[in-house]
């Protein structure tokens, strides 16, 4: 885990990380989040939908950002205080994903740093892109 | 260039999700809905980013409306 403190921090700075969408994953997040959407459970319902299998929860692989800075940018001392997200394209079981982050803009008096963040899939089809908004606490 | 109040009209508008808010030099926090403190600090972020400049916060904390603001904002814009 990185620790990187406010004063450490600076445009342009970058991390990157990668992980595999697996079925436990799918399994878990339908019980903690509760949605049963069958887009996410039903490979036939996914198919008849359009798309060529199980699609992978959006908010799934955006908690992937949330490692990204929580982990990786700044890590440790990480307070997340807002992320705007859009969802390109979707992301399958199976799929490995490259999550990647750059600090893009710090507001020295409030000290705020946003990150501009993707996820791709092994193909370089980009899953979804984010902006999001960390403090960095004194801890 | 537009002046500074007819800019920062869309901005709030954006970061407050309010298409019809009316911006006034009168403007503050308390008579404006929705400017929360973590809202103040995305208004000050989009502020700095579309402007190119940036506030300590010692001169944030000394302003009291959005008319204070664009004062700031003329020195240092230097217009």
């Amino acid at each position: 885990m990185n620790s990187y403190r406010w004063d450490e921090l600076s445009e342009g700075l970058s991390h990157e990380f990668e992980a595999q969408l697996t079925q436990s994953m799918l399994k878990e997040f339908l019980e903690l989040s509760g949605d049963q959407n069958p887009l996410h459970t039903d490979g036939e319902f996914a198919r008849k939908a359009g798309f060529r299998d199980i699609v992978v929860y959006g908010m799934l692989t955006s908690a992937l950002y949330s490692t990204l800075v929580g982990v990786y940018l700044p890590g440790r001392y990480c307070l997340l205080q807002g992320i705007d997200v859009d969802f390109v394209n979707p992301a399958f079981l199976g799929d490995h994903v490259r999550i990647a982050g750059s600090i893009s803009y710090l507001n020295q008096a409030y000290r705020r740093a946003e990150v501009k963040a993707s996820i791709h899939n092994g193909d370089g089809q980009m899953i979804s892109r984010a902006k999001i908004r960390v403090g960095v606490h004194e801890h | 260039m537009p002046n500074i109040l007819s800019q920062l009209e869309p901005i709030f508008r954006d970061i407050l999700d309010n298409s019809r808010l009316n911006l006034t030099r009168e403007s503050d926090a308390s008579n404006v809905a929705g400017w929360d403190s973590l809202a103040h600090i995305n208004l000050i972020s989009a502020i700095e980013q579309h402007f190119g400049i940036s506030f300590t916060l010692g001169e944030l904390q000394g302003l009291k409306n959005v008319g204070e603001m664009i004062e700031l904002m003329e020195l240092k814009l230097a217009i």
